[in-house]
């Protein structure tokens, strides 16, 4: 049994990474754009689950924090606003998926050829963890956060700050785009 | 312990999962739900990277993207309603003003 919980707290990653895909593919497959919002929450709270075992902790929760509590919610309400539906049953799937579907095959199977030496090569030598010198003289709990707090108001403060501006132009074209016409 | 092949695996995996679902879906919600899936994919090599160099900017940037992503879909979103409203429908094949 330990050895069981063992196993699984090693391979965490992968099971997160497995279950991602899985509702990704509920996602695209499923026919009830409710399902669909469902399996896609699902997909992200996996992602979120990779994240923390990558350890990226902030990264985790602030995926958690933005995709199921605000983004998922969002698109739970347009689908009500939307799809209560006279819209007559119709296929779900493009006439040309088939096609479509080929030519991402053919993509994939292109760069996996390219690549193959990198994705399905032998493993680097060394496992993913925190550089050292990176975590000294922080303690556990705050070294992700305040890594990532550094490289975001040092190094990198001039995206920070035009993200904020891209969001407020966000905001209000969302009003503008969604508000009525007769106001 | 992760590896990096892994990770770039399903990252890859993740990724072509929602170009299919933008290419072979009808209804605009859902492909809005795949660009954010090869969003997170994107955000996913990111971090993998960022762990693999040993510096943090990759994490500062995936945190960008999420910024980003978010705004992409608030605007979208409002796009969809937008065309309800004056379409009557949120399947793209109905939408083909600009088809010659």
């Amino acid at each position: 049994m330990e050895h069981f919980i063992e196993t699984i707290g090693r391979n965490m990653f992968a099971i997160f990474g497995v279950m991602a895909l899985g509702g990704a593919a509920v996602v695209v497959a499923s026919r009830s754009a409710v399902h669909s919002v469902l399996a896609f929450l699902f997909a992200m709270l996996c992602i979120a689950g990779c994240f923390l075992s990558l350890e990226a902790e902030f990264l985790g929760m602030a995926q958690i924090l933005v995709y199921a509590g605000g983004i998922v919610v969002l698109f739970l309400f347009v689908v009500m606003l939307v799809e209560v539906t006279k819209a007559k049953e119709k296929e779900v799937f493009q006439l040309q998926s088939r096609y479509a579907i080929g030519a991402v095959l053919l993509g994939v199977a292109a760069f996996s050829a390219v690549f193959r030496k990198v994705i399905f090569g032998a493993a680097s030598p060394q496992a993913l963890v925190l550089r050292p010198d990176l975590a000294q003289g922080l303690k556990v709990a705050e070294q992700n956060a305040q890594a990532v707090s550094r490289g975001l108001f040092a190094d990198y403060l001039l995206p920070f700050e035009i993200l904020s501006v891209v969001l407020l132009v966000a905001l209000v074209g969302a009003v503008v785009l969604a508000k009525t016409e007769r106001v | 312990m992760v590896n990096l092949n892994a990770v770039l695996l399903i990252s890859f995996a993740l990724f072509s999962i929602g170009i299919v679902g933008v290419l072979i879906r009808r209804n605009a919600l859902v492909i809005l739900m795949c660009v954010e899936l090869m969003l997170n994919a994107a955000n996913l090599n990111f971090i993998a990277f960022a762990r693999h160099s040993g510096s943090v900017s990759g994490q500062a940037f995936a945190l960008l993207v999420m910024g980003f992503a978010a705004a992409e879909v608030s605007v979208g979103l409002a796009l969809v309603v937008a065309l309800y409203r004056k379409r009557d429908t949120v399947q793209v094949d109905d939408i083909n003003l600009l088809k010659g």
